[in-house]
């Protein structure tokens, strides 16, 4: 529609104009590009006039101008030209490949040019996330996309964010090695990604080195992720977009098979016969293959993974307004997800946001911009636990001949006293399946983020800026036994049944910095200098109310609960108080450099040692913008170096330094527990970082390539150093926290990054570009505290992880286990070695120490993604893969799976019927005539596997309707896609090799140290399928 | 002009803003309190020793941890339980004596010391406190260091009496000190039990008579000493401990009534549990469920349960005829319910009279004195049956009281540490686990006399953390 007015009035105005001006004329040419390409959609503009045009598909233009204006030719990635309309009447123009990509990196309080760049960052697009996976979440979007950025998705539940590290792990405390996301100057936790919609964002830079980190002091040690919410463009009419997918999710297949009915009852009848006492009572004894109680089983089989999932619905729709006038832009989103999920009776995620950006120049010297996002999500929240209420882990445990509901002789339902179906308790006493509709529990989350920036311009040199961010998430999470239901008839009071547990946190987040901000651009020197102040605050406020004793199941909430169990309140607050100052340079783009300081305060530390200082500097040289260098295939080269130091606080509570205790009721009074063994010495943990870096662009920018070296050091670590059992130490929240934190030991991760991108083939109807990415890391534990006191570093045993330890020389986070041998071919035994490398059964292990480090830790040495994507006139294909290599994961599901008749009453794998069965049998599982207590003894690396894959992580077929069929429809771009994600995986694991959490009630995402160590039932990962529409007009 | 005016004002506003946020840096918390202001008044030193005995009940210590706690573990490990095969296998390691280094009692291990600890912390700031209250705290609080060292050399170490070698072995770390980074040894058998017997000794010399309920008084600290001198073997210590215990064996007619929480007759220390104040289901140890939808962990074994004669009104009041999908078994009572209540909630029941004079009778028939000793074992008898057995001599007296022992305290934390010391063997029957006695029997019928399994190993953890601790040996 604008585009046709638009046009209108230009050939209104262009009669005009004719009849008026003589000395007007029409030009006409061809652009093309620096192979000599035609590049259709090159911008031709008339200097200081709105008037121009657009390069057609062959290149071609033509435009009527008065002699002696000038022509201003400009297209992304070219160096724009100026030329001046002479006599001639056709002007052809060969592009010139531009400066090395003239993007804009926003890198900590302020943005610079790509060009004059000194530090690591990564840099995502809007465009480039638009096609990327249809995540929920944006630290999942970042897998495979930024070389040395580790992705390790937490479970495939719906709106559940990732574990992300950048180069390496920066720290031993759980929570402290995820990098620092900061929204529009506000930063946010991890746990919150899921709140900011991809749709809104405009850009996500990933900051590495200490050059760009160190501006973020306390906070940046891990690395920062910077996001930029959109904003809509000056002086141009509003864009209204819409775009819409809808799809369908499943769980990713499994690559192995559990039995079904007639295989399990076989393999208990097998067992059984061998000598296995404890199969007596299982249906496959009990039940006489060919009798009509055999054949009541086998009629009433039952697919309990078919039963408890399901395929899930994907939804998304996003409406964005946005435009300017002279001196304002604004940009207005409304949008809605939905992700059922894959278990069949729950709803899944679902959120709606909104957001106002919003810039005025609210004076000549004043300019304002407001950034207000809100969004609310609800979650259903399965339990995540390594027992049957989870659903993950009863759809295996499950024998298959059992039944949902309990049958009569005749195999109907049969209906309780209300006329309701009679769920049955399965051997394992808990029917999920009733579960799911009895316990239900939903997470609510009201999410606000809001920032207020005003600069105020003193001259052409000075300015001041202030920002003031909000953020509010105010989150609900309710659970209900409903009375009557399989967990209230279990451990419910019958007097009063039911039982509702409401739980609230109110988290609020305030920053204020104010920047002073000085400019010099003179002679080619270019100076930047930004002094900063800021002071940062973040409360917590939580609440729990449970209450028993319910009529009705439909009443949930607590206004209706006979008796209050629990009533609780609660209250924290960290404040952080910043000095900083920040200086970049350079001289004709070709020499650069940046330095920074920064002073922190944080109130979690010790009286003597709140603040720390961290700081930053770094040299570049653009060698392709010296004179004396001609090489003409290299049309950019940039080396930089940088060093510096970053802090972080995290990972410890809020009040550490402090000895602290707390009450609890006890008949009589109140009583005192320890809640906290303070150390009043805890201080800052350091990371000194080191980055080499190499920038270049080869054969007219065909070939885009950067490598980085890097060298973390971690010094001071903050991690609870554990202390003796005998002590008597416990944080009484956590039971399984045993330790005082304190700040001992050296950790090193080391590194080279490569990402190389080239257009294998360039044309205006066909471009097909491949590209990837990997990191090849190196971890390392240095040093260590000296518990016992014999002057050496102590091997620690991380709380929070199962058989993780860390010790001197080893890399980070290694299994630590006994050797498993195999099983010995005369007597069907499992072999283990002992610490002298010989072979024993599990009772004969030699005494002491059996468990070695094998190198084998749950952090991958390799890891990134590769893509290609080709378009053809509208059409393109995009494919994206990532991989992950040299991590190590325990399968516990697998060892629960063929537990050598440990678990007969549970169903099974099909691969545990290949047990040893006589003499001479190799690659066989242990006989399950070995005693439990033989196969229970030792803690080995049997099920430690490799958690090496490729996945195709998204696939997208999309078309661009060309604009000229547009031409008659309001309509300005049109693309419709479809879309796949995760469709593919190579692997050799057994299960799915996208580890993150083991169980989620086992080892929260918060508390995980050491993410993918282990399989244990936690939410399968899905692929889906989506079909997709982006729509402006 | 005009303008730089506005501007200045803007940053000046701002700059006062900074000023006063830099004292924010000095935060102290909302929901805990300094230690050192937590232990000042007499008031303060209640909570703290109440502080103690909400660790005594922790789900490891006396509470209803699957991995097992002094709840259950006695009688799971010994042969007054069957395993329920409906239920969730908790515990099934200590049943089938499938333990390990990597799999034992740690949660006990650790709640334990965490009791130790905060009595060592009352213990620290008692002493620059000088209220009139204070010998009482610190009696108090070396009962409650007593108590949890007590039952961890029970169930880690030896038993004096046990054998022969017994003094001279691995005892217990025996921890005096409120410091999170001590590394302490092990010492032996003898000297741990030293040490809990000197602790209770001071803690008898300070203690009140009675303190308020679900507290230690002179009572509870003379019943244990009594049972800590039994289990060294120090018998007129045993029986001068008994002796002093004041309260009386709980009549015939209440027995019924203190496991359905309405009478507390012979209780000596027993803790209320009681929403708002408790409320823990600690019954799920045994069982789940109501009545008649009964999940069962262990069923009373069908052995035990014919052992009670028909006139003994323990059968009643200790084991219910329950039931789950048609099928019957005989409940364990103890922890199970109150009439019509929640599954579990029941009061905790540490420490009953009848103990001391089954302790007395013991150290009295041990001494030679089997006139003592019968009238002592007598005094249980008399409140237990309608027509109570009486009259044994020699062997079969011992029998008697040994039997008596085991019908009183079935399920009650001890069964498995009087077959240790008596130097007996587990001998469970082949029952099953429903209640006539058919179903599955326990997968391990017996443990032999003297075996090692009757010394839980250490957990590879503790031992990892403190070079100083050392295995039991057999692991």
């Amino acid at each position: 529609m604008n585009q046709k007015l638009r046009g209108i009035l230009m050939l209104f105005l262009a009669l005009v104009v004719q009849i008026s001006f003589a000395q007007e004329k029409t030009i006409s040419g061809t652009v093309s590009d620096d192979v000599g390409l035609p590049l259709p959609g090159a911008n031709i503009i008339i200097k200081e006039t709105n008037t121009g045009t657009q390069s057609d598909f062959d290149g071609n233009y033509s435009l009527t101008v008065n002699v002696g204006q000038t022509l201003v030719f400009s297209y992304v990635g070219f160096e724009t030209q100026e030329v001046t309309v002479g006599v001639a009447n056709t002007i052809n123009i060969a592009m010139v490949a531009g400066a090395l990509l003239e993007e804009v990196v926003v890198t900590g309080y302020s943005t610079r040019n790509k060009t004059v760049q000194t530090s690591a960052v990564v840099s995502i697009s809007a465009s480039e996330i638009s096609e990327l996976s249809p995540t929920t979440s944006i630290d999942n979007l970042l897998q495979g996309k930024a070389a040395g950025v580790q992705v390790t998705s937490a479970n495939g539940k719906p709106g559940q964010g990732a574990f992300v590290r950048i180069r390496g792990i920066g720290s031993l405390t759980a929570g402290a090695s995820s990098p620092l996301y900061v929204v529009d100057g506000a930063v946010i936790r991890e746990d919150d990604l899921a709140n900011v919609p991809n749709e809104d964002i405009e850009n996500i830079t990933v900051l590495k080195d200490a050059a760009t980190t160190a501006r973020y002091g306390s906070r940046g040690a891990s690395g920062v992720v910077v996001i930029t919410t959109k904003k809509g463009n000056r002086n141009k009419d509003a864009i209204v977009r819409f775009s819409s997918r809808f799809g369908f999710t499943s769980r990713i297949k499994p690559n192995f098979d559990i039995m079904n009915a007639e295989q399990k009852l076989q393999y208990e009848a097998e067992l059984y016969a061998l000598g296995v006492s404890a199969a007596a009572n299982t249906a496959g004894v009990t039940t006489t293959p060919g009798t009509p109680e055999r054949q009541f089983l086998l009629d009433h089989e039952t697919d309990w993974q078919d039963l408890m999932l399901k395929d899930g619905i994907i939804q998304n729709n996003n409406v964005s307004f946005s435009g300017g006038s002279d001196n304002m832009d604004y940009y207005f989103s409304v949008g809605h997800d939905r992700n059922t999920g894959i278990i069949d009776q729950l709803d899944g995620f679902e959120r709606i946001n909104s957001r106002l950006n919003l810039n005025f120049d609210a004076k000549e010297w004043l300019k304002v911009g407001v950034n207000v996002g809100y969004s609310r999500s609800t979650s259903d929240e399965p339990r995540d636990r390594n027992n049957a209420q989870n659903p993950f882990r009863a759809m295996y445990d499950y024998n298959p001949y059992e039944t949902e509901f309990v049958l009569d002789e005749d195999g109907n339902v049969v209906l309780d006293a209300s006329g309701n179906p009679v769920y049955s308790p399965t051997h394992t006493t808990f029917n999920v399946r009733g579960a799911l509709l009895s316990e239900p529990a939903i997470d609510i989350e009201n999410n606000l983020l809001s920032s207020v920036d005003a600069q105020v311009l003193f001259s052409d040199n000075f300015s001041y800026g202030l920002n003031a961010a909000f953020n509010a998430i105010n989150r609900r999470t309710e659970s209900y036994s409903k009375p009557g239901g399989i967990l209230d008839a279990i451990i419910g009071d019958p007097a009063n049944p039911g039982n509702k547990l409401d739980t609230g946190t109110y988290r609020y987040d305030f920053t204020i910095s104010n920047r002073l901000n000085y400019n010099l651009d003179s002679n080619n020197h270019n100076l930047n200098l930004l002094g900063l102040i800021e002071y940062n605050m973040n409360q917590n406020n939580g609440y729990q109310i449970r209450s028993i004793g319910y009529p009705s199941a439909q009443l949930t909430t607590q206004i209706n609960g006979n008796q209050s169990t629990l009533t609780e309140t609660t209250r924290n607050i960290l404040t952080l108080f910043s000095y900083g100052l920040f200086a970049d340079y350079d001289y004709k783009e070709k020499y650069l450099a940046s330095a920074s300081i920064r002073y922190d305060g944080s109130s979690n530390f010790g009286d003597d040692n709140k603040y720390g200082t961290f700081w930053s500097g770094s040299l570049g040289w653009n060698i392709a913008k010296e004179d004396f260098f001609n090489i003409e295939a290299i049309n950019d080269l940039k080396i930089r170096a940088a060093y510096g130091t970053v802090g972080n606080r995290d990972g410890i509570d809020r009040y550490a330094s402090q000895n602290l205790v707390s009450f609890t009721p006890y008949p009589g009074g109140s009583a005192t527990q320890t809640s906290n063994f303070g150390n009043p010495g805890i201080k800052w943990e350091t990371t000194t970082t080191t980055n080499v870096g190499l920038e270049f662009n080869l054969f007219n920018r065909r070939v885009r390539g950067v490598t980085d070296y890097f060298i973390r050091r971690t010094e001071d670590l903050l991690f609870l150093i554990p202390t003796a059992d005998e002590a008597g130490i416990v944080t009484p929240d956590v039971p399984a926290l045993l330790g005082v934190v304190g700040n001992l030991g050296v950790i090193e991760n080391k590194g080279l990054e490569v990402s190389l991108q080239g257009d294998i083939f360039r044309s205006d109807d066909f471009k097909w570009t491949v590209g990837g990415n990997i990191v090849f890391l190196d971890t390392e534990i240095v040093e260590l505290p000296d518990i016992d006191g014999d002057g050496e570093g102590d091997d620690v045993f991380p709380n929070s992880s199962f058989n993780i330890a860390w010790s001197e020389g080893v890399k980070i986070n290694e299994h630590y286990l006994v050797r498993y041998a195999g099983v010995d071919p005369e007597t069907g035994a499992p072999l283990y070695y002992g610490a002298d490398g010989e072979t024993y059964r599990g009772l004969d292990l030699p005494e002491g120490e059996n468990r070695v480090f094998q190198g084998k830790s749950t952090i991958a040495d390799k890891e990134g993604g590769f893509f290609s994507n080709i378009t053809y006139k509208g059409f393109g294909l995009r494919t994206d893969f990532v991989f992950k290599a040299g991590n190590w994961i325990n399968n516990f599901v697998e060892s629960n799976l063929v537990s050598d008749g440990v678990n007969i009453d549970d169903n099974q794998a099909l691969a545990a019927f290949n047990y040893w069965q006589q003499p001479g049998d190799t690659n066989v599982l242990p006989s399950p005539l070995i005693p439990q207590d033989e196969l229970n003894a030792v803690n080995s690396d049997r099920f430690l596997e490799k958690g090496d894959y490729i996945r195709m992580r998204n696939v997208t077929l999309s078309y661009n309707f060309p604009k000229v069929s547009l031409d008659r429809t309001p309509i300005s771009s049109l693309r419709i896609y479809v879309q796949g994600q995760n469709l593919l995986t190579f692997t050799e694991f057994f299960g799915d090799p996208e580890v993150g959490l083991s169980s989620g009630e086992t080892i929260d995402f918060a508390d995980a140290v050491a993410p993918g160590e282990a399989t244990l039932y936690s939410y399968p990962n899905t692929k889906s399928i989506q079909l997709g529409i982006d729509v402006s007009f | 002009m005009k303008k730089y005016i506005y501007k200045l004002t803007f940053i000046f506003l701002i700059s006062g803003l900074l000023v006063s946020c830099d004292n924010e840096l000095d935060q102290v918390p909302f929901d805990d309190f300094a230690s050192a202001n937590a232990f000042v008044t007499a008031d303060d030193f209640e909570n703290g020793i109440r502080g103690v005995y909400v660790q005594l009940i922790q789900p490891g210590f006396y509470g209803s941890s699957d991995r097992g706690s002094m709840l259950t573990a006695p009688d799971v490990l010994a042969d007054n339980v069957t395993l329920g095969r409906s239920g969730r296998n908790t515990k099934r390691y200590l049943h089938d004596y499938n333990y390990n280094a990597s799999t034992t009692m740690l949660t006990f291990y650790r709640d334990v010391y965490v009791t130790i600890y905060h009595a060592n912390q009352v213990l620290f700031f008692a002493e620059s406190f000088e209220g009139e209250t204070k010998a009482n705290i610190i009696a108090e609080a070396k009962a409650l260091r007593a108590l949890a060292h007590f039952n961890l050399a029970s169930l880690f170490a030896k038993i004096p009496t046990q054998s022969g070698d017994a003094n001279g072995s691995l005892g217990v770390a025996y921890v005096t000190e409120a410091d999170p980074n001590i590394l302490p040894a092990r010492l032996s058998v003898g000297d741990s039990y030293a040490m809990i017997a000197q602790d209770l000794e001071d803690a008898r010399a300070g203690i009140n008579q009675t303190n308020p309920d679900g507290r230690m008084g002179k009572d509870a600290v003379n019943l244990l000493l009594s049972r800590v001198y039994l289990y060294m073997g120090q018998w007129q210590n045993a029986i001068d401990a008994a002796n002093a215990v004041t309260a009386s064996v709980a009549p015939r007619d209440d027995v019924v009534g203190v496991w359905e929480d309405t009478s507390r007759a012979g209780l000596i220390l027993d803790i209320e549990n009681e929403l708002p104040t408790l409320g823990n289901a600690i019954g799920v140890a045994w069982s789940q469920g109501g009545v008649t939808s009964l999940i069962p962990e262990y069923v009373a074994s069908f052995q035990l349960t014919n052992l009670y004669a028909g006139d003994d009104i323990r059968k009643e009041a200790y084991i219910f005829d329950g039931s789950s999908g048609g099928v019957a078994y005989n409940g364990i009572k103890k922890l199970f319910a109150r009439p019509g209540g929640q599954p579990g909630v029941v009061n905790y029941k540490i420490l009953r009279a009848a103990e001391a004079y089954l302790n007395k009778a013991e150290a009295y028939f041990n001494t030679g004195n089997e006139t003592a000793a019968r009238q002592a074992l007598d005094v249980v008898r008399n409140n237990r049956y309608t027509n109570p057995p009486s009259g044994e001599t020699g062997n079969a007296l011992r029998d008697a009281i040994r039997l008596e022992r085991r019908l009183e305290f079935a399920f009650e934390y001890q069964r498995i540490f009087d077959i240790k010391r008596w130097g007996q063997s587990v001998q469970r029957g082949s029952e099953g686990d429903i209640a006539d006695g058919s179903g599955t029997a326990s997968d391990v019928l017996n443990l032999a006399a003297g075996s090692d399994k009757f010394q839980l190993p250490i957990d590879q953890g503790t031992l990892d953390k403190n070079s100083n601790m050392q295995q039991n040996p057999g692991y």
